[in-house]
């Protein structure tokens, strides 16, 4: 399905902005809904994220003693900024990205970077301890999963040949499902986009039994609401992402829905089944087993191009 | 009323609405023997689940709206809850749990004790009990709520509880 819309429109109700917001509240609700229920709880009411997201807004921000301040108010915008611009490269919603180029993955991936970059900033740049070892934690993390995540979109890539997000999503839809022909580099895939998120198990940058709340210890008001937002909207598009790489593309709204729910759920039930790791656990499984994993699977992508072209 | 006030209006409704229905809570021990400690947690285990009234605890002080006490204030931690509420983004609520931190409680009177919270920061709500049950405590936060709701102060509500046996003299 495409579109063709006015760029405004692109950028500030579909698929960016507001669109984009509405998602991602929607889609922290049904993560919360569902880890609740699998917990055997009721779990948060349907508006919940949006009160959180209101009384933060409305709530007085502190600026610390200590801190930078132009950096202190502007990452929480770079974060949420960085985090709409990925989503117009992505097939949102099932229809074309708003903008492709030769290359967008490698944009997209940047842009899904930035986030967690910028909260590690954030955390670096007050003089509180916790959040100076949730700082330092973040930045672990983001060394160790952002090889192996690469890796494993780098797979589909190879296969159909493009850097393009829009021309993966077609070859994906257009041949056997990825997940049955890259299992080892889904799996990465998945997992990284949780490590990506700081879901639990890889949830020790904000493991608030230890460090009080991470990174985002000394932000109030304003700035945890952006922080909060941009990573809803960074769960959307991952999952939008992995959805189209594996799950055979995705090509209208309802393809959209069922299968980036789908994804949902196995995320929650990881999240809900697996207890926290310590960071040097986090850092030695993804540098001993997820990345040797995504560079076997890797190997044999191309080797089996390189038998298929010898064979036919 | 003209047309500004009644956005204004608006918009307070909504800041209401969306604080009355995301309380998110952070606990302080100044000096109690525990057990409030442990029914609080009681509270908040899958078998209560606040989540469904938007309450979740909080670690940090900064992202905290309402701050849940026990016990009394010791001299040691005088300053640390001052500091802890002083830490807190406005609008912040204090609830207070157990008889200890309403008036001392059994520790009234000890060398080292100041008495209630509120000799050092104000209140806004007070659960008795030694100690109060996770029931208490989750119908004091939503009076607390249904307070904020009107903008009223919470007032005293009594819970006398239904005689049990007969007396058979």
């Amino acid at each position: 399905m495409t579109l063709n819309l006015n760029p405004l429109i692109v950028l500030l109700i579909f698929p960016g902005g507001l669109f984009l917001i509405m998602a991602g509240l929607a889609y922290e609700y049904l993560d919360r809904k569902l880890v609740a229920r699998f917990q055997n709880r009721i779990g948060p009411r349907w508006f919940q994220p949006l009160a959180d997201l209101l009384k933060l807004l409305s709530k007085e921000e502190i600026t610390p003693l200590g801190v930078q301040r132009g950096l202190f108010y502007l990452l929480p915008l770079f974060a949420l900024a960085s985090a709409l611009t990925a989503a117009l490269y992505v097939p949102m919603a099932g229809l074309l990205p708003a903008y492709a180029f030769q290359g967008d993955l490698i944009v997209t991936i940047y842009l899904l970077s930035v986030l967690t970059l910028s909260m590690g900033l954030a955390g670096a740049c007050t003089v509180d301890r916790f959040a100076l070892v949730g700082a330092t934690r973040t930045l672990t993390q983001l060394f160790s999963y952002e090889a192996p995540f690469m890796l494993a979109l780098l797979g589909p890539a190879i296969a159909a040949q493009t850097w393009q997000i829009r021309s993966i999503n077609e070859y994906a839809s257009q041949n056997l499902w990825l997940l049955i022909a890259q299992p080892i580099g889904f799996l990465v895939a998945l997992v990284g986009l949780m490590g990506k998120l700081e879901l639990p198990p890889f949830d020790a940058p904000e493991a608030e039994t230890e460090i009080v709340a991470g990174a985002l210890t000394e932000y109030s008001g304003r700035g945890l609401a952006l922080f909060r937002l941009s990573k809803d909207i960074e769960l959307v598009i991952g999952l939008t992402l992995v959805a189209a790489f594996y799950l055979g593309g995705i090509h209208s709204p309802l393809d959209f829905l069922v299968k980036t729910v789908g994804l949902l759920l196995v995320v929650a039930l990881l999240q809900t089944l697996f207890a926290r790791l310590r960071i040097d656990q986090v850092v030695g499984l993804w540098w001993r087993i997820g990345t040797i994993l995504a560079v076997i699977q890797l190997i044999a992508i191309v080797l089996g191009r390189y038998v298929g072209n010898l064979i036919f | 009323m003209s047309d500004k006030d009644k956005g204004v209006g608006f918009l307070d409704k909504i800041r209401t609405w969306a604080r009355v229905n995301s309380p998110w809570a952070l606990h302080y021990n100044s000096g109690s023997c525990n057990g409030c400690d442990i029914e609080i947690l009681a509270t908040l285990t899958p078998r209560y689940d606040v989540e469904r009234f938007g309450i979740k605890l909080q670690g940090s002080p900064r992202h905290a709206d309402v701050l849940i006490c026990t016990g009394p204030v010791t001299m040691q931690s005088r300053d640390r809850l001052r500091r802890i509420y002083e830490q807190m983004p406005e609008p912040k609520f204090v609830v207070v749990v157990g008889s200890c931190g309403i008036s001392g409680g059994v520790f009234q009177g000890c060398y080292n004790v100041l008495g209630g919270i509120e000799k050092v920061i104000p209140v806004d709500m007070y659960i008795p009990g030694c100690p109060p049950k996770p029931e208490a405590i989750i119908f004091g936060i939503v009076q607390l709520l249904e307070a904020l709701k009107t903008g009223r102060k919470p007032e005293a509500v009594a819970v006398i509880p239904e005689p049990q046996f007969e007396n058979k003299a």
